[in-house]
């Protein structure tokens, strides 16, 4: 397989992953703030633009941060290359180049969710809730997936799109727990009548709120919504099983058996995976939640870096 | 025109169609259609107009979910746009095509000659059919390509040459041809696979020659060239990427032939041989279909700013460890001032006379033909030699006086740029007008694409029917607003 169309598989299903997770939270958040009190509604949205990384860029854009701007800015802006919109621009350039080496219904799937995408009119969403916008990125990827898992071979090419959307979903989540912590010093928070929202808000914009009752009694404890995220090892949605999709993905495409490794960056995703396979809740709130979650992010990004320098950009020896 | 048909006959769709004054594929007279036409006119002619409709939507959204698009590039961001296709196809008695075939295949194989010996003996000189000087002035002439042997001596793989039938003699000549990287082949293929999902009770009844072997066909031809040996055959496909206005067909070719897509920059030459970049490593590349231009193909022979092409391959394909279709230089076949010799190459080459007519051309390198050109310009069709997709051309009847001076001056300053042909009334086909929600006649053009093996022409049968959609206009390339048909040729005589 060509270097340039693993590295556009692997893009192409990052771009998908992280346009689904911004509409996720997008949504949970405005329909959960819908029940609080005007002074937190605006409290509430600043964590969104800390976890996308784009504090800046924001704040040269607009004035205040308030549902509208945050909206605008996450969902539909041109001038945010993490936007919604610029994401799912961006997966379909990434499978436009790379049309011939993927299956016709995966083409026409993110083609047309790309031009679903590219009608909607950022007023009227915004005037009308995030909800329609949401949900049409939400199942528009969740379908993506499907008609990917059915259509295309289980071949190398499908394992970089395994890696690209788990690397992306682990530093995803790693990032939404770590907001939810971002007002509250390193340690465990109380659990107030306000927060146990904002818990319930996180679950279910990773779609693990019913996972999370048939696991744990209430009430929904942060400590416990944190070890859900962080450290459970079925639910898709946590930051374990990503990495163990990445380790699996990468081993799959070199060959290496357990306990060994290929390159670098199987090494830092076996070690990312038995860190968080040992690894005890209360341990990792006593050293610091918010250090510990940087940790992983850190180790996503390097992982990242390892994948291209292996397969995408190695240097040719004449 | 006007004359009142009898009730007698339901025409539906046609009801009051004009044929104007014009050469008419489908009818003979007002209401009269051609015997190639009877059974599709039955067809349409029952249909109510909302039901034809319907399928028209059906097909364009079709084309838009498979992004079957191409790129205008005026608007400064290349922007897709679909191809307007229209559902009333082209047709083509058997009869007809034979010739065209015999036509087509004759001037193929006299355009490989003539590249042949232009690159090598250079007998055409000698024996002074053309001149040098012609020849040599042109902008694609590539000298760096004398003396090299290209594989099995073929240089015109691909082929597309533009037909158009002239409305006072009702006969086909030849328009152009396009001997460097003819594009529009895979619209060929893909509206052939939408008319077939549209109208299958048409097909069912008019019996019309399939044509998707092309890409096997094509393939098979690529491997032949390989310098390994067929089995071990690296073929690859080489575009200048998702912004070339022709990507689509690029990407949609390499998956129907099963082989790999890459860009310049996914190549590297080492050594004299040509690798392709890979997850595991470096792999050997022994043929390319290039859809890149000479000029962009190797900066260190050509464009030094190019960044689509592959450092080295010039060295890699004159040392004859790759393979390139088309060749390299074939720009001087199909610059439009040798055109006007193709007819005498037929004969000097292959001792036979031309079976299909071209259209009379002035030469403004020539000084008389310069001084007749610039008398008549507002009555002339002037084009610019080395382009190509209907940049850099005049129809001298439809411009103002502003423009035609324009050019006056841009040919005095380079005549040799400049041929000048007079206008041919293009023949028409009835076309569906969306806006207007009726049917009229619109001028068309026909690309067949000939693939040359080395001892003969296969041309899938039919090709590209292109339609100037907008009434009276008779500029049919996509890039200035035309759309297409699909063309049949049905299998034997009505």
């Amino acid at each position: 397989m060509l270097s340039r169309i693993a590295e556009s598989l692997f893009w192409l299903a990052r771009y998908i992953e992280r346009a689904e997770g911004t509409a996720r939270i997008l949504d949970v958040n405005y329909h959960m703030l819908l029940e609080q009190s005007q002074q937190s509604y605006h409290l509430r949205w600043e964590p969104l633009i800390i976890m996308a990384g784009e504090e800046d860029r924001f704040r040269k854009l607009y004035d205040e941060v308030n549902a509208e701007n945050v909206f605008e800015f996450l969902a539909f802006s041109q001038a945010n290359p993490s936007s919604v919109v610029e994401c799912i621009s961006k997966a379909r350039e990434n499978a436009r180049t790379i049309r011939d080496r993927i299956s016709r219904e995966m083409w026409e799937d993110i083609n047309g969710l790309y031009h679903a995408v590219t009608r909607f009119v950022p007023q009227e969403e915004i005037a009308a809730g995030p909800h329609r916008f949401c949900d049409t990125i939400k199942f528009g990827a969740h379908r993506f997936h499907g008609v990917t898992d059915a259509t295309m071979p289980h071949d190398e090419g499908w394992e970089f799109l395994r890696v690209g959307w788990s690397l992306e979903r682990a530093e995803m989540t790693a990032r939404l727990v770590d907001v939810q912590y971002h007002n509250l010093l390193d340690g465990p928070p109380a659990a107030d009548a306000l927060d146990n929202h904002q818990w319930m808000a996180v679950l279910r914009s990773v779609g693990a709120y019913e996972a999370y009752h048939r696991e744990y009694h209430p009430p929904i404890e942060p400590e416990k919504v944190a070890e859900m995220l962080i450290l459970h090892h079925q639910h898709p949605h946590s930051i374990r099983f990503s990495a163990a999709e990445v380790q699996g993905g990468l081993r799959a495409i070199s060959g290496s058996g357990r306990g060994s490794y290929a390159n670098e960056a199987e090494r830092l995703a076996g070690r990312l995976v038995d860190r968080l396979s040992y690894d005890k809740i209360g341990e990792i709130f006593k050293q610091g939640l918010h250090g510990y979650l940087n940790d992983l992010v850190q180790m996503c990004g390097a992982i990242g870096d390892d994948i291209a320098r292996t397969y995408f950009y190695y240097a040719v020896v004449a | 025109m006007g004359a009142i048909q009898p009730p007698t006959v339901n025409r539906g769709l046609f009801e009051g169609y004009d044929t104007g004054n014009f050469y008419d594929e489908m009818f003979a007279a007002p209401g009269q259609p051609r015997s190639q036409y009877t059974k599709l006119f039955q067809k349409l002619a029952t249909m109510a107009a909302g039901q034809f409709e319907e399928r028209r939507k059906l097909a364009d959204l079709s084309f838009l979910i498979q992004g079957i698009t191409f790129t205008v590039y005026s608007d400064g961001r290349g922007t897709e746009r679909l191809f307007p296709f229209d559902l009333i196809p082209r047709i083509l008695p058997h009869s007809e095509w034979e010739r065209i075939d015999r036509g087509l295949s004759q001037r193929v194989m006299a355009l490989n000659l003539f590249l042949q010996d232009v690159y090598g003996a250079q007998n055409i000189f000698k024996d002074q059919r053309i001149p040098r000087s012609l020849v040599y002035s042109c902008p694609h002439f590539r000298r760096e390509m004398i003396g090299v042997e290209v594989p099995r001596g073929i240089h015109t793989h691909i082929c597309g040459i533009d037909l158009v039938r002239d409305s006072k003699t009702g006969e086909f000549c030849v328009l152009e041809d396009n001997v460097r990287t003819p594009s529009g082949v895979s619209y060929v293929l893909e509206n052939r696979i939408v008319m077939t999902r549209t109208f299958p009770d048409a097909f069912q009844a008019c019996e019309v020659l399939p044509v998707n072997h092309y890409p096997a066909e094509l393939s098979r031809i690529l491997r032949s060239l390989s310098p390994r040996g067929e089995d071990d055959a690296q073929i690859v496909l080489l575009t200048p990427g998702i912004y070339n206005s022709a990507y689509f067909e690029h990407s949609f070719l390499a998956q129907q032939m099963g082989i790999e897509l890459v860009e310049g920059r996914d190549l590297i030459v080492d050594g004299g041989i040509v690798y392709m970049k890979t997850i595991r490593g470096l792999k050997r590349v022994d043929v390319i279909y290039r859809r890149v231009d000479d000029e962009f193909l190797d900066p260190l022979t050509f464009r030094a700013d190019s960044i689509l092409g592959v450092p080295g391959l010039m060295g890699a394909y004159r040392a004859g460890s790759v393979a390139l279709a088309n060749a390299v230089g074939n720009g001087v076949a199909d610059d439009k001032a040798i055109y006007a010799f193709v007819p005498e190459f037929i004969r000097y080459y292959l001792g036979e006379e031309p079976v299909l007519r071209s259209v009379d051309t002035y030469i403004c390198a020539r000084p008389d033909d310069l001084a007749y050109v610039l008398g008549h310009l507002p009555e002339l069709v002037v084009k610019a030699v080395g382009e190509s997709g209907g940049y850099g051309m005049l129809i001298g009847p439809a411009s103002e006086t502003k423009r035609i001076d324009e050019f006056r001056e841009r040919i005095r300053a380079n005549p040799r740029n400049y041929i000048a042909q007079p206008v041919i009334p293009l023949s028409r086909v009835p076309s569906y007008d969306a806006t207007e929600g009726s049917v009229a006649g619109r001028h068309v053009d026909l690309r067949p694409y000939c693939l040359y093996d080395g001892e003969k022409v296969t041309i899938v049968p039919g090709g590209l029917t292109r339609v100037a959609l907008q009434s009276g206009s008779l500029v049919v390339n996509s890039s200035q607003g035309g759309g297409s048909k699909d063309t049949w040729v049905l299998r034997g005589e009505e």
